[in-house]
């Protein structure tokens, strides 16, 4: 169906992230920084910000492969050794379908910790600077609604969304 | 007894100078130092006065001969009409002797505010020779030869290309009868609202003035004027409990400076919630200096003024740094739509003829099942109709055919949009789409409509929601985010930008703002904030 065979380039530029908090009550003091993940093995950095506290920026560039498979790719905001937060961002949010290439998305995302509770928002933009083949690899989920086929007959209309051809 | 109530949060917040993300600037609107004051009190009641400043330059060809014994000496004045039909002048060029082709040289100055719509309306006279020595203001026009009337919208002339719009002038109250020459209008933004810098501002080392912890400090910036004084024109946030801040940067335009030589007085407070902010340390650069500051990554010392016993200024271990600062051309809304960029109304009140997508929501179709975007025309494939006699006659043909049934779903309707808009991105940058909905319901599917305005928050999209009727529109109101509150989807994406206007008619009714106008206020900050964050200038422009 579709060519599968390079991985999708994206460039990050992981802006800043805000009201980000060690615990309940103590906001981060300095030196947060920002992990992303596309899978558990393939990670970047960015640099520490010591002056930010918990409303820090860092406007770093990541460059990172993304497989073909790869249906989300992981932020996380680390304060020190600890995990303070994470967010999971769809791959179909910043690439697919329409959206062209050297598109830059701009996108923030709320930071989870690791009780679920909320801790800060991320902002960042993602530039997908090539993928092999037009865009729409077979990651890029596309929605599809279908109607079920009950016993009963309704008149309802179906609305199907072409799949890309290649 | 008023601090309790004070707005600390409000208080906090950077004036003046700041570039928001959501927000979007001020559309090269930079008013001049005393002008922020007042620009930030409309906005914190809910109005927002994003005016764009324009000069007029006037000239006229083939003027009527009203002298005997020499050509006119015309004179033209600008007026504006007023909702009550009344006009009430705004400004004069001055005389030119002996011309019926004159090119005046004196500017008038004209708001251009893109909700309202500006009547304006030009007269030329001849001025008699007996009153040549008089100040133009001085002149009273009942004593002037009526040379000619001609009238226009102000939006007629900044969306031309060249900004220059020729009109024919007739006489008084009878137009298109006799042909008295013309005149030609010459709408152009003052240059200096395009030239601007942008600072990112560090302290290090700044005194505790905190008793239990430490400082909250904050930046404000003034302009030192001729008399000796000074103006602010801008002030950063307020980081809390910070010796060594970084704020968020500052944009300063050249009218807020001047130039950049011109002496700028930083001082930097500490924030206190009773409004009374201690200074902590100040000092005086100039634009051309803090550049220089910034080229060779130094600091610069703050010094504490006299007070008390000490009758000297000290000077602080204090620093302050510049770690960004860059010199940006900010391209303004007139300059977009006046380039070619379109505007593309999806539903809307538009007077040309052309045809645009046009959905019902909230509708039980013939088949018994109700949708919640359907379109219009009843056309299963076609959601397109022609012009406004073509949106009625689909409205009225789809309250024949569709039922009216509830509940009210924007979800879908927005996805339709937003749809659209993502297409035309990868064609070409220069659309903007704007979809308006009319509802007189609340919203009942608020988390899944805040979802679909998420989604569509980083596409050129505008979303316009008018209420009607006497709903309550509370939670609607969530929607517009005015409150700086993002919008946050249900899978943890948050709203990039506030894409939402919601205007409840019942407000306005009676009011002197339109609805129209309350509407479409926020447009150009929006598309603004569009366009700026990705980097995408007027067209052909290099």
């Amino acid at each position: 169906m579709s060519k599968s065979s390079s991985p999708m380039v994206i460039e990050i530029t992981v802006i800043s992230a805000e009201n980000l908090m060690i615990t309940r009550r103590q906001p981060v003091k300095k030196n947060a920084f920002i992990v992303v993940k596309s899978d558990p093995f393939n990670s970047q950095s960015t640099g520490t910000d010591p002056d930010g506290g918990s409303y820090p920026a860092w406007n770093e560039k990541l460059i990172m492969e993304l497989p073909v498979h790869v249906r989300f790719i992981t932020v996380e905001a680390h304060s020190g050794s600890k995990v303070i937060g994470t967010a999971s961002i769809p791959v179909s949010d910043f690439a697919g379908g329409h959206l062209p290439e050297n598109y830059l998305s701009f996108l923030s995302y709320r930071l989870r910790d690791g009780n679920g509770d909320k801790n800060g928002i991320v902002n960042l933009s993602v530039k997908v600077k090539g993928t092999g083949n037009n865009g729409c690899a077979a990651s890029c989920s596309q929605p599809w609604m279908g109607v079920p086929a009950d016993n009963k007959v309704s008149g309802g209309v179906v609305m199907g969304i072409p799949v890309p051809y290649t | 007894m008023g601090n309790c109530f004070s707005d600390v949060k409000g208080g906090q917040q950077a004036i003046g100078g700041s570039v928001r993300a959501g927000g979007g600037g001020h559309g090269g609107s930079a008013a001049s130092g005393p002008n922020d004051a007042v620009d930030y009190f409309f906005r914190a009641k809910g109005e927002h006065a994003l005016f764009m400043p324009i000069e007029l330059s006037l000239s006229a060809s083939k003027l009527r001969d009203r002298d005997i014994t020499s050509k006119s000496d015309p004179m033209a004045v600008i007026f504006t009409k007023r909702r009550n039909g009344k006009l009430e002048e705004i400004g004069r060029t001055e005389v030119i002797m002996n011309s019926l082709d004159p090119s005046w040289i004196q500017k008038i100055n004209v708001t251009y505010q893109f909700e309202i719509v500006q009547h304006l309306v030009f007269q030329v006279y001849d001025v008699d020779t007996k009153y040549h020595n008089l100040p133009v203001k001085m002149l009273n026009l009942e004593d002037q030869d009526f040379l000619g009337e001609a009238s226009c919208v102000v939006s007629e002339i900044v969306t031309k290309r060249e900004r220059s719009l020729t009109l024919n002038l007739h006489s008084r109250g009878r137009p298109g009868f006799k042909h008295l020459g013309t005149l030609t209008v010459r709408a152009e933004e003052p240059v200096a609202s395009r030239n601007t810098v942008e600072i990112t501002f560090r302290c290090s080392a700044l005194e505790n003035k905190d008793l239990l912890s430490k400082s909250d400090p904050f930046l404000r910036i003034s302009r030192t004027v001729e008399t000796g004084g000074s103006v602010p024109i801008c002030k950063t946030e307020v980081v809390n409990n910070n010796l060594n801040p970084i704020w968020k940067p500052v944009q300063l335009t050249m009218q807020q400076f001047v130039s950049k030589e011109n002496p700028l007085v930083i001082e930097c407070f500490d924030f206190n919630d009773s409004g009374n902010h201690q200074l902590i340390g100040k000092l005086q650069k100039s634009v051309a200096e803090l550049e220089t500051l910034y080229q060779s990554k130094s600091g610069a010392k703050f010094i504490s003024p006299s007070s008390g016993f000490r009758r000297h200024e000290k000077v602080l271990k204090s620093q302050i740094i510049v770690e960004v600062y860059v010199e940006k051309q900010l391209y303004s809304f007139l300059d977009y739509i006046s380039s070619g960029f379109e505007l593309n109304f999806m539903v809307a009140v538009d007077f040309t003829d052309r045809c645009f997508p046009a959905w019902g929501f909230g509708g039980r179709t013939p088949d018994c099942s109700v949708s919640h975007c359907f379109n219009l025309n009843g056309s299963p494939s076609e959601f397109e109709v022609e012009g406004v006699d073509g949106m009625m006659a689909a409205y009225t043909s789809a309250l024949h055919n569709v039922a009216l049934a509830g509940p009210t779903l924007f979800g879908q309707v927005i996805n339709k949009a937003a749809d659209i808009a993502r297409g035309s991105v990868s064609c070409n940058y220069a659309k903007y789409y704007i979809l308006l909905i009319i509802t007189d319901g609340v919203v009942t599917d608020l988390q899944e409509t805040m979802d679909s305005v998420v989604r569509a928050s980083d596409l050129p999209l505008s979303i316009l929601i008018v209420g009607v009727g006497n709903a309550n529109f509370k939670e609607m109101e969530i929607l517009d985010a005015d409150n700086g509150r993002r919008l946050e989807s249900s899978t943890g994406r948050i709203a990039t930008r506030d894409i939402v206007q919601f205007v409840p008619m019942r407000e306005v009714h009676g009011g002197e703002i339109s609805v129209v106008r309350a509407l479409l206020e926020e447009l150009p900050s929006q598309f603004l904030s569009y366009v700026r964050s990705k980097d995408i200038k007027p067209l052909n422009m290099s």
